[in-house]
Order: C-alpha cells, then structure tokens, then sequence
C-alpha cells in the first residue's frame, strides 16, 4: 500500500474510551436492561464424576417467581452436541445430560422472575447422584484402568496425533549430545473484571432469537451454537456491547451458556438475563490448558541444535470442545521458536481428566510451548558449558533471512532477532551483571539471571486448528483458512468520517486507534473521527475470524480499517477530479482538502465533495453509486490452509520479545525479588504507543501471576480449591516490580501499517525467564525447576531438599 | 480431611450416654438443627441450616449411630447436601469416665464438595472444629439442665 504521510499513527494519544469508563458511563452486559427481562441461575454438580441417577423438579417449579427449569434431559431434546474437529469427539452439551465430569458442570437452569427466587429455587432442586471415580492428573489419565470419562471414546484420549518435519533422526545421528527434559505448565487462568452475561430473547411469533452476551469471538462459535441448537444462523442474532471488561481468550469459552440461556429463552417464550458470579467464574468458566511435555534436543558441541523432538500432553478437562485442539496446535508454524531448526517430531496429545474445561488463555499453546523449549536451550547451555545467551545468539534467524520459512510451514515477516536481544542484554548489563553474581554467589546468595527469547504469532490462520484431524480425515472435508476482519467507513452529507467496526474490543482501545489511523488517511483530526465498534451479526459485516483474539486487531483489524478508508478515499478523489476537471492521477488529499498535485490553489474541501456525493447526486460521474462508503473484510493472503505434510502458516504476523530477568532467591522463605528486568519488544510499527506499554504490561503481570501466584488447585477427588480471590491469588500492584520496555521496529510487510500483534507477547516469554533465572539462581544447589508455579512454598522445599541430598 | 478431638463433660459416663442418645437433645445440641427425624433406630434425618466461610446454607441429610457399645463408644456416620454442596463424614466417639467427668474423644474423616469445598475447604477443619464444640456445649447445658 503508499505511504502517506503519518501525524497521529505513532502517537501516545489519549484513549477516547477513558472518559466514559472513568466516569462509570460504560455499557457492559450488566447494564442492558430489555422489557419483561427475566433472570436464570444455574445448578452446578458438586461432583467431580457421577452418574445423574435422577432429577426432581417438582418442588422447585412451584416456588415463587419461577417460569421454567431446563434440566439436561430436556436440553437434549432441544439441541446436538457442539461439533468439535477431533476424530472422536465426546458429546458436550451445554448441560449435563446424563452424567456429570467435573464440579460446576450446569446440571439445570432455572429461570425466575428475579435471580433471587432462581436462586432460591435451585435449593429445592433434588438431585441424585452416583459417584464416580475420579481422575485428575494428566499422566495417570492415559494409564490403562483409570476411570473412564466418556463411554463413547473409551479412553481418556480425546485426540492424539503424530508429526514428523525434516529428519530428526539424522540430527540425532549428527548430534554430539542430546539433552531431555520434562515439564509441566499449569492450569491457570485469566479472570477479568467483568464475567461471562448473556441476555437471550425467543420472539414465538417469527421464531427468531436476539441474544446480547459479551462473547469475544472468533464468531465461528456463532455458526457452532446455531448448529447445535438447530437455528439457522439468520435466525439467531448475536450482539455485543460496545464494552467488554476484559476477555483475555477466557471469554471465547462463554459460547456454552449463550447456548444454554438461549434454550431458557425459548423454554420461557420471552427474555432471559443470566450474569455469572465471580465464584462461577473462578469453578466453571474456563481455564488455561495445562501441559505435560516431553522434551529433547539434539545438538552438537558448539551450542547448534539440529533438532527437536516433542511429546505433549494437553488437558482439556471433562470434555473438549472448539477451539481446542487448538492449544497443541496453535504454535505449529512457530514451534521451533526464533531459531533456524530445521528438524522437529512431534506428539500431541490431548487428553479429559475431572477439571474444569478450557478455552485460549492469553499466550494460548505458546506459553506452554516456550516454558518448555527456551527451558531446555537453557539447559543445553548448561550442559555444555556455554552461556545462555551465546547459545541463542548461535542459533538465531538472521535478519537478511526474512521472509523466514520455519520446518513446520510459519512464515515468519519480519523481524531481527539478534539486535532485539542485545538490546535486553544490554538494558541489564549483561556482562557486568554476570560479575555480580559471582560475587554474590562467593557470598552465599542466590542470584539468578534468566533469559528467554520467544516468537510471538498474531493473527490467527484457522487453518491450524484442522491439524488436529489427519491428513486423510481432512480430504473428506472442505479445507479451512483465512484470518478476515471486517471495517466499513462513511462519510456522511456533511463531510464527517465513520467507521464502524465490530472487532470487539474488551479494553484494548480501538477505538482510539481506529481515530488515529482514519485521520491520517483523510488529513483529518482524530477526534473528527467517530467510531462504532458492536458485534452486531444482523447489522454488522463480520465472518467466522471476527473478534479479538491472538493479538489480531493491531494487523489485521486496522489493514482491514485502512483499506476501507482508501476506497473512499479513492471514490473521493474521482469525484473531486470530475469536479476540477483534472487528472485522477493527480489528485492529492491533505488536511482535509483534495488539490491538483502542483497547483494547491485548484482544491476543493472534503466536506464539499461529501456534499456531492449526498446532497447533488445528479453531478457524480456517470456510472458512479451515490454515497461514500467503503467496505473491507480482508483477510491475508498468507492464512493458506495446512499441506499434505501438515506444515501450516498457523499464524500471519509475528513479533518477538526478549526477556532478561535478574532475581533473588532468598533462602529462609523462598522468596523471589527482581533486581532488574527489561522486556524488549518487536511488534513492528507502533501506532501508539502508551497503548502498546498497556499491553506490554499486562501480559507482563498476568504472566507473572501464572509463574508465582496462580493455579487452579484441585484435591484428588476433583474438587476445585480455588473458587474465591481468597485461594486464587492474581497479583496486585503490590506485586508488580519494576521492567524497563524497550522497541525495535521491524514492520511487517503484510499490514497496512507495518503493524504486528502484542496483546500476548509477555505471557509468552516472562514464564520461562522467571523459570530461568530462579534455576540459575538455585544452580549452585543442583536444584531443577520444570514446573510452575513457583511460589515460595515450592521453591523452599526445593532448597530444602536439595539441603538434605548434601 | 481428618478431624479429632476430646471434650470433657462433668457429668458421669452413663448420663452422659443417655443423652447424646437423646433425639430430642440431639437437635437441641446440634448447631443449626432445624429438624431431625428418627426414621427407624438409630437412623435419622436431619435438617441443617449453616455458614461455613461465608457459605451459608440449608442442608438436609442422614445421620446414623451405628456399632454402638453404650456406655463406651459409638460410631457416627453422616451425609449432608445442599446448594453449596454436600458433606459426608464418619467419626468415632469414645466415652471414658474420668472420676465424676467424663472424657469424650472423638476421631473422624469428613468428605466435602461443590462450593463448600472450592470456597471453604481450607476453613473447614476449624469450622467443624468450632461447631463440635458448639455442639458439645449445648450438650453440657442440657446435662445441667435435665439435671
């Protein structure tokens, strides 16, 4: 695309968000109030796996306010299982049917004339149950005899798939070492302030539904959700507030209970309201995947690794259901991370246990995959006697290799790996601090450096999902890719811009992006620009990519915004050039004003030629639609779907983030301090730059709370311990040290802009540096740390331990 | 979970026994008790309302005194559900005369799940702690009150 010239795309300016939100005049679910609303509560199972021997209603249906109750028997005459692309799926209902898998499973829904008589009601509600065994470790799940999840699938293995790209076993042969690894990533979470709300409405007359609900996308759970409960999909009209208080991936997990109060809604013939609780939330709502991996590099005595080999284990909990398998998959075009290896085979395999389902997780399968890889670099560097950072710098893609083409199909845009990672070496000082700590060690102290560099794929490919099926599964079916999202612009009668997109923010600020981006295109000021920003599946131009998910809006949603721009600018142009009677090769729009290139004085105002456009139909060229609009769902051109040998582009876009971390451990309590961290990112061009530091900072300290503080804690009957703030602890501000952010901006050459995602990035690389450093702090006790988190109740009984092998 | 525990009434081992074998004086002494039922010997239903950890709630469930060797010892096997979720538990109750007192010991394992457990679980050790002893001093009161 031409390069125009750039007053606002660069700069910090202030969201146009805050005003409303600060002054508490946002629109979130809570606050939509529709005539004769009415209220559900759900009846969650208190056990992990049982049998539903029996449900009795009776009494319940006579206490006050109540209008009907859906128990999984009658959702199952109501609706199908939700298709989910593995070879042997289990049967997910909205609601247990016959049998319960995890606490908090929806076992009937009651709605009332308040949530206080459904609540009320749910007491009366008599269920009989017949417990189960239980399992819920991810290893002892796919031992022969262990409690079986699912009758149909007969074992614990919802999928399970091998891959092989370039020749790992002639590495092997070519190897002077091979150093092995096990690893466990957690279970944890995002929980945003606001929780999961839908409002349903069942109209009997037209048989159509309107469901308000704060889903983030991708819509394609719209098109899943309207086959499973038997709508066609004009039919049932999916709208989201133009505010959501944050989503995270947890969010794209909520499409169940759109279901499931859309069935209240029919049940009722009316309008449902349900607002989750904070305790439903934290018990039943969806977590991060956790992960056992198995990991090897084979590698020779320089530091070069000429391959990997890889055996993970996902858990997805009581059942699967979209978009996982993706968290195995979603990492596969960058799977071999910022370094040129050029052989890989891999395991996959995801499996049910009695815990809570799951849904993408900010990092989604790259946390997990970099906890593990940049783990093991650390560790070959020990092995061999190298330093940390010469064995990455050794095995870095270089800069005049991009376009980088990965063993697995990634292809990676833009980038330069070596100069951003001294750059976080040099904002810690490397050389010096590594003297430090040989001096604080002589001195008995723990000090650690830890380093990772990760590749951070944005903009989702849905291609990566298919691969959870075969390659001869795959041919029985239409292949899937693309990445589209969707931007119209106006200009209305009196020369104003709008845009309205539906790329459903949850705090990320597109709206005051999208203003940025907009007025350099029409030379015009931000806050002349207006925005719209609902999902509206009526009204709004969207396709199954739409939302905000894996870091997507940043490129894809704002190349869509600028090339809708420029097709009006285009029309425009042709309208102001009939008008002049010039050349529309000549014609130049700047700071509102549309002139003859070389002669400023032949102009005419935007405002004007909107005029025309709207007010003197009759004086547009002959042939030209009247109005000015543009419209765009664009999807890149690299969203290709996998090929014969599963290679697939999984992502379009992709960053990097270097990490460099320096801890304290303090021995009497396990404690960890940082001494210093910088955190430095390519996200390509920065089109503002306060918003990206918001971004940088999040990811940052949600990733902090999974390394140190937080986990979905169960008890080996299934029993989730952590359902209240008490027990899951998200870090606080209190919590938050101090992190110098530094930028190279490497752009993209496939967005508009230059653009590439960052919403993730930390989440990426900040487990696995925390993990570094506190490993190399503890080095000299021969303590290894594989898993997470790392509070100091572990890292305490891993010193003591290690005191009493001495 | 595991809980036990020892209480020392001042009365003796025999009246003692008479009571705690007492329906009536059971749901007296019962913290929360709002009903309990002799469905057949030594089989009962009760009715519960109570808060654990900011968990309040109604629970119906069934007790049973079980392996009975008055005036020694007794076994108390008890579930419970409701809303917040459900509670099941078994304990060991010995009696043993200590001059004109006697010494209650009691042992026991209790089960919980749903809410109760993903809210309550780590309080709920000293929760039971607590209502036993509410218990048990209900039960002094009416030792002194029955005379």
């Amino acid at each position: 695309m031409p390069e125009i010239p750039r007053k606002w795309v660069g700069k910090s300016m202030k969201r146009k968000e805050d005003l409303r939100l600060l002054a508490g005049r946002g629109n979130f679910m809570d606050d939509i109030r529709l005539p004769n609303m009415k209220q559900a509560a759900i009846l969650r199972s208190p056990y992990a796996h049982a049998w539903i021997k029996g449900i009795d209603i009776s009494k319940a249906l006579e206490s006050p306010g109540v209008l009907g109750i859906l128990t999984g028997a009658e959702v199952a005459k109501m609706s199908q299982p939700f298709p989910v692309g593995v070879s042997a799926p289990p049967k997910y209902y909205c609601c247990a049917v016959d049998k319960v898998r995890f606490v908090g499973e929806p076992v009937a829904v009651v709605v009332a004339d308040n949530r206080y008589l459904a609540e009320d009601a749910l007491d009366l509600i008599e269920v009989e149950y017949d417990p189960l065994p239980v399992v819920v470790d991810i290893e002892e799940a796919i031992k022969p005899g262990a409690p079986i999840l699912h009758e149909n699938i007969g074992s614990n293995i919802y999928n399970h798939r091998f891959f092989k790209y370039g020749d790992m076993e002639k590495a092997c042969r070519e190897a002077d070492l091979v150093v092995k690894g096990k690893f466990k990533f957690p279970k944890y979470g995002s929980t945003p302030i606001e929780t999961y709300g839908v409002i349903a409405s069942y109209n009997p007359f037209s048989d159509e539904y309107v469901v308000y609900n704060n889903y983030q996308g991708p819509f394609v759970n719209h098109s899943l959700v309207a086959i499973a409960l038997g709508i066609p999909e004009n039919k049932m009209r999916w709208i989201v507030p133009a505010d959501i208080g944050g989503g995270f991936g947890t969010k794209t997990g909520m499409y169940p209970y759109v279901a499931l109060i859309t069935l209240g809604a029919k049940k009722i013939g009316g309008t449902v309201k349900w607002i989750e609780d904070r305790r439903e939330h934290l018990l039943a709502s969806a977590t991060g995947t956790d992960r056992v991996t198995y990991m090897e590099a084979a590698v020779k005595k320089d530091g070069t690794i000429l391959g990997l080999k890889d055996k993970a284990i996902d858990n997805t909990g009581g059942y699967i259901r979209p978009p996982e398998p993706g968290c195995a998959y979603r990492s596969t075009g960058n799977h071999t991370g910022a370094y040129q290896i050029r052989n890989l085979d891999r395991e996959v395999l995801v499996v049910g246990t009695n815990k809570c389902l799951t849904a993408p997780n900010r990092g989604y399968g790259c946390q997990e995959l970099y906890f593990s890889l940049e783990r093991l670099v650390d560790m070959v560097a020990a092995q061999l006697g190298m330093d940390p950072a010469e064995i990455r710098f050794k095995n870095f893609i270089q800069a005049n290799q991009f376009p980088y083409t990965t063993a697995t199909g990634g292809v990676y845009d833009a980038g330069d790996y070596p100069k951003a990672f001294q750059m976080a070496l040099d904002m810690i000082d490397y050389k010096k601090i590594r003297e430090e700590q040989k001096k604080a060690r002589a001195e008995g102290r723990l000090m650690g450096i830890g380093l990772s560099s990760v590749v951070d794929p944005s903009v989702t490919n849905i291609a990566y999902v298919t691969i959870g099926k075969t390659v001869e599964e795959r041919r029985q079916e239409r292949p899937k890719s693309g990445s589209g999202e969707s931007a119209v612009v106006k200009v209305d009668p009196l020369g104003g811009v709008h845009v309205m997109v539906c790329t459903n923010p949850q705090g990320q600020g597109h709206e005051t992006v999208i203003s940025q981006i907009v007025a350099d295109e029409f030379g015009i000021d931000p806050k002349d620009v207006t925005v719209s920003n609902v999902v509206d599946t009526h009204d709004r131009l969207y396709s199954i990519t739409t939302g905000s998910f894996s870091s997507r809006f940043a490129s894809q949603g704002t190349t869509a915004v600028v090339r809708a721009a420029r097709q009006v600018k285009e029309k425009m142009l042709k309208i102001a050039a009939h008008m002049l009677e010039a050349n529309v090769e000549d014609m130049v729009l700047q700071e509102g004003k549309v002139f003859v290139k070389g002669s400023p004085e032949k102009s005419i105002r935007l405002r004007h030629v909107a005029g025309v456009a709207h007010w003197d139909q009759s004086a547009l060229p002959e042939g030209m639609d009247a109005g000015l609009f543009g419209a765009s769902l664009y999807s890149m051109p690299t969203s290709q779907p996998p090929d014969e040998l599963d290679r697939v582009n999984s992502s379009n876009t992709y960053g990097f983030v270097a990490e460099a971390i320096v801890v304290e451990v303090e021995p009497e309590t396990g404690q960890v301090k940082f001494l210093k961290w910088a955190s430095v990112h390519d996200a390509g061009t920065i089109i503002n730059p306060m918003i990206v530091e918001g971004q940088v900072m999040g990811s940052l300290v949600h990733a902090l709370g999974g390394t140190l503080y937080e986990e979905f804690a169960y008890d080996e009957n299934g029993q989730c311990l952590t359902a209240s703030f008490q027990d899951y602890l998200v870090p606080t501000a209190m919590e938050v040290p101090k992190v110098e952010i530094g930028h190279l901006e490497t752009p993209s050459p496939l967005t508009a802009l230059g653009s590439k995602g960052t919403g993730e990035a930390c989440s990426m690389s900040v487990p696995v540096a925390i993990g570094n450093a506190i490993a190399d702090a503890l080095a000299p006790l021969g303590v290894a740390i594989d898993e997470l988190p790392l509070g100091p109740n572990k890292i305490w009984d891993l010193i003591q331990k290690s005191k009493k092998k001495k | 979970m595991k809980i036990e525990g020892t209480y020392t009434f001042s009365a003796p081992q025999a009246r003692v026994w008479e009571v705690l074998n007492t329906p009536k004086h059971l749901q007296e002494a019962l913290p929360g008790c709002e009903k309990l039922e002799e469905r057949e010997p030594g089989k009962f239903d009760v009715y519960l309302k109570i808060g654990i950890a900011a968990v309040k709630g109604s629970y119906k469930g069934k007790m049973e005194i079980a392996d009975a060797e008055p005036p020694h010892r007794t076994r108390l096997i008890g579930e419970g559900k409701g809303l917040p979720g459900f509670v099941k538990g078994e304990a060991l109750i010995q009696l043993t005369p200590q001059d004109q007192n006697t010494l209650i010991s009691y042992q026991g394992d209790v089960q919980v799940g749903g809410l109760l457990a993903g809210v309550g679980q780590r309080m709920i050790g000293g929760v039971a702690k607590m209502l036993l002893e509410h218990f048990f001093k209900n039960m002094e009161k009416i030792l002194k009150l029955a005379g």
